[in-house]
């Protein structure tokens, strides 16, 4: 009884994934937001919050200010608390829906995301009889295989997208106790012993990079509706340049990610990280020395960074933050926004960068890979040759591990976007477009095409796995096609100057009462001319 | 390339442009450049401790040096008092200097003829609206015979408006109390 129970666990247990990881990603938000706040202490040679404790004012308990460790628990009560304000002249259904909309896409894009590999599992599964309607085998050609009903009775147990590492036979199920002595009819539990494989990750989607671009692109309706249900010009503008920005960086952000797909020919994450999963080295002796991990980031640097640039661009962070400018817009789409209306949009700005940290991480950094370190797990480690994949284990705990690495290196991009915010200004709407379509879509395109020429040349040798020497091919790719850009930036003409000085009423730089042979500032001249005088 | 910034004596100034560098027009160089900067920032505060915060109800200004940011406490401008000479008696004349100097006529005195010979008149009331004081200094300046005078306490509190308009006891209460510090 316990036991079928404990099975019933295991054939469900991408509702207990689902349930942790969810937990943990918007814990996770929570405690951004505090790191947020320090990263932007340090680089301002503050401190940051430190006041509020985990002793929540209670006299018997010392007054130790555990690194300001509370303040997520008080902004959370504080956001709970406050009064829920809506405007006059909101469209009531579309305010609410708005930041419903934006969290609702960013908590189902977490879904994909292979946070623990592949596990293996050999266990005794008992089926009772009344499930077996039919035979239990059935003879083939090939010899004994499964029944239809025994199957389906079998994979009630089993995770949905378990894999038997071999087809069950006679030898693997024990009738003992099934089939009555007297009447030779089938009666009792049928006990199966079987090999399977499931993957480690709430929904094992074999289309699972397509599908966190589409849920993420998703996320802008949220902005989108929240500007326009507000009734309030500042927060509509800031929806629209969330649609603009949001069209242009989809583009580089999908080609870069379609760089990996040309390389591995999949659109699995799972199988992405898997390839990864290994080193480059030479082989010495017949050893094969562990030089370098097999991460995308070192054979494709290029796509890597822009991928990077993009996710910025994804999650509306500076220096890609037009949606939300506080200086021009007054906080963007969610100026109306108040209370945990609000507080949600803030978590699944939060959330959104978590998975696409994720993304990042499962693309370019090896996904679970712990380098140099894996001897520790080689016990529960089914070796590759064996298993046919870097990533099959047969520990529960690895895959937890696993899981804590992938997230490890996810706080590492986390903070990257954090350092980043902190760093560098704004851009302004026009640069913003020209850096995408200028500068990000044209480079991608020719990465693309290279990296489509070097596989093609690899006659397609790099779907399992890029060895060293392949590997090399894509880093002088990648130099090769950074010197083009280079070269091609001296080639191609500048065009116009951007930087136009507009004479506004008031402003030092005036296009009238210029003396003669003096260029105006409207022309895009390299000199621009500022007037001296009294301001009016 | 620094900005040319010829003639002051035309009405207009001539700026050129700096041209771009390969590094500033391909941006990201300066990018790392930038994160570079910050992340000095950020090891001086979390390795060297280098930070430029004082955790205030531990650590307070009137405690550090001047140079690390600490106040120097004889020109500090606080909260008022009124001084007294060496028989104990209050110095001030009501002249009403200080009150008509006030910007924010936060003081408000009340004379009566002086029952000491030295002096016509002595104040029976002397109010200071400390929540109205913009703790400019001026009464003390115009003060002819030194008796107000601005200390350097600055965290004063109260539950009403009316316990933070400090009468003439309570300001020579404030002389007691601080003048072994700030002498007059």
């Amino acid at each position: 009884m316990l036991e079928s129970i404990f099975n019933l666990v295991a054939a469900y247990h991408w509702i207990i994934l689902a349930f942790v990881f969810h937990l943990v990603v918007l814990g996770t938000c929570a405690y951004l937001i505090l790191l947020e706040r320090k990263t932007a202490s340090w680089v301002q040679d503050r401190l940051g919050p430190n006041r509020v404790g985990l002793d929540f004012g209670l006299p018997f308990l010392p007054k130790f200010h555990f690194w300001g460790l509370g303040q997520p628990l008080a902004d959370g009560i504080k956001f709970l608390v406050k009064e829920d304000y809506g405007r006059k002249g909101v469209d009531k259904l579309l305010f609410s829906l708005a930041p419903a909309a934006m969290i609702i896409v960013v908590i189902i894009s977490i879904a994909v995301i292979p946070w623990g590999g592949v596990r293996q599992v050999t266990k005794t599964i008992e089926v009772s009889g009344s499930q077996l309607t039919g035979p239990v085998f059935v003879q083939t050609d090939e010899g004994p295989r499964l029944g239809t009903s025994a199957g389906e009775a079998l994979r009630r147990y089993l995770p949905y997208d378990a894999a038997f590492v071999k087809p069950v036979t006679p030898e693997d199920v024990n009738l003992a106790q099934a089939i009555s002595p007297a009447t030779g009819q089938l009666t009792g539990p049928v006990q199966f012993t079987v090999t399977y494989r499931y993957h480690f990750q709430i929904a094992h989607l074999n289309i699972g990079v397509l599908f966190v671009l589409a849920a993420l692109s998703l996320a802008v309706y949220g902005v989108v509706i929240g500007g326009w249900a507000s009734n309030n010009k500042y927060s509509f503008l800031g929806g629209l340049r969330a649609t603009a920005n949001m069209i242009s960086y989809e583009i580089p952000l999908g080609m870069s990610v379609l760089v990996m797909i040309i390389m591995f020919s999949s659109l699995d994450l799972a199988v992405i990280v898997d390839r990864q999963a290994t080193y480059w080295g030479p082989t010495i002796g017949g050893t094969h020395l562990a030089l370098i991990p097999a991460w995308n980031m070192f054979a494709q640097p290029l796509p890597f960074l822009l991928f990077l640039i993009c996710i910025h661009a994804e999650a509306n962070r500076a220096p890609f933050d037009m949606a939300e400018a506080e200086q021009e817009l007054v906080g963007g789409y969610h100026t109306e926004y108040s209370s945990m209306r609000f507080a949600l949009f803030f978590l699944a700005e939060y959330a959104g960068m978590i998975t696409t940290s994720c993304v990042l991480v499962a693309l370019f950094w090896g996904g679970w890979h712990m380098p140099w370190i894996e001897w520790l797990f080689s016990a529960w480690t089914v070796p590759a040759s064996e298993a046919g994949s870097n990533s099959v284990t047969t520990s529960l705990l690895v895959c937890i591990v696993r899981s804590a690495a992938l997230f490890g290196k996810a706080i590492i991009v986390l903070f990257i976007f954090m350092w980043v915010r902190w760093s560098l200004p704004r851009f302004r709407f026009d640069q913003l477009m020209q850096i995408a379509w200028k500068g990000l879509i044209p480079i991608m395109l020719l990465l693309i095409v290279t990296t489509t020429l070097l596989v093609y040349w690899f006659d397609g040798a790099t779907y399992d796995g890029l060895s060293g020497w392949q590997a090399l091919g894509f880093l002088v790719m990648n130099l090769a096609a950074l010197a083009m850009i280079v070269a091609g930036s001296y080639v191609v003409p500048a065009g116009q100057n951007q930087n136009l000085r507009v004479a506004v009423h008031d402003s030092r730089y005036r296009a009238t009462a210029l003396p003669a042979g003096v260029r105006s500032s409207f022309m895009a001249s390299e000199q621009v001319v500022a007037v001296r005088g009294p301001a009016h | 390339m620094p900005p040319k910034n010829r003639s002051k004596a035309r009405d207009y100034v001539t700026i050129t442009e700096p041209k771009l560098t390969l590094s500033d027009q391909f941006y990201l160089p300066q990018v790392f450049a930038g994160l570079g900067t910050t992340m000095r920032h950020m090891f001086n505060v979390l390795v060297k401790d280098e930070h430029r915060v004082i955790q205030y109800p531990e650590e307070r200004r009137e405690d550090l040096d001047v140079e690390k940011g600490g106040m120097k406490l004889d020109i500090y401008r606080g909260v008022h008092r009124l001084n007294k000479d060496e028989e104990g008696r209050v110095k001030c004349v009501a002249c009403f200097m200080c009150s008509t100097a006030c910007p924010a006529n936060c003081i408000h005195i009340e004379a009566g003829e002086s029952p000491w010979p030295d002096r016509e008149k002595y104040p029976i009331k002397f109010d200071i609206d400390e929540l109205r004081c913009i703790y400019c200094g001026m009464c003390e300046e115009a003060c002819p015979v030194d008796a107000i005078e601005l200390t350097s306490i600055y965290d004063i509190v109260g539950l009403t408006r009316q316990e933070m308009i400090f009468d003439k006891a309570k300001l020579l209460e404030i002389y007691d109390r601080t003048v072994d510090q700030e002498p007059m």
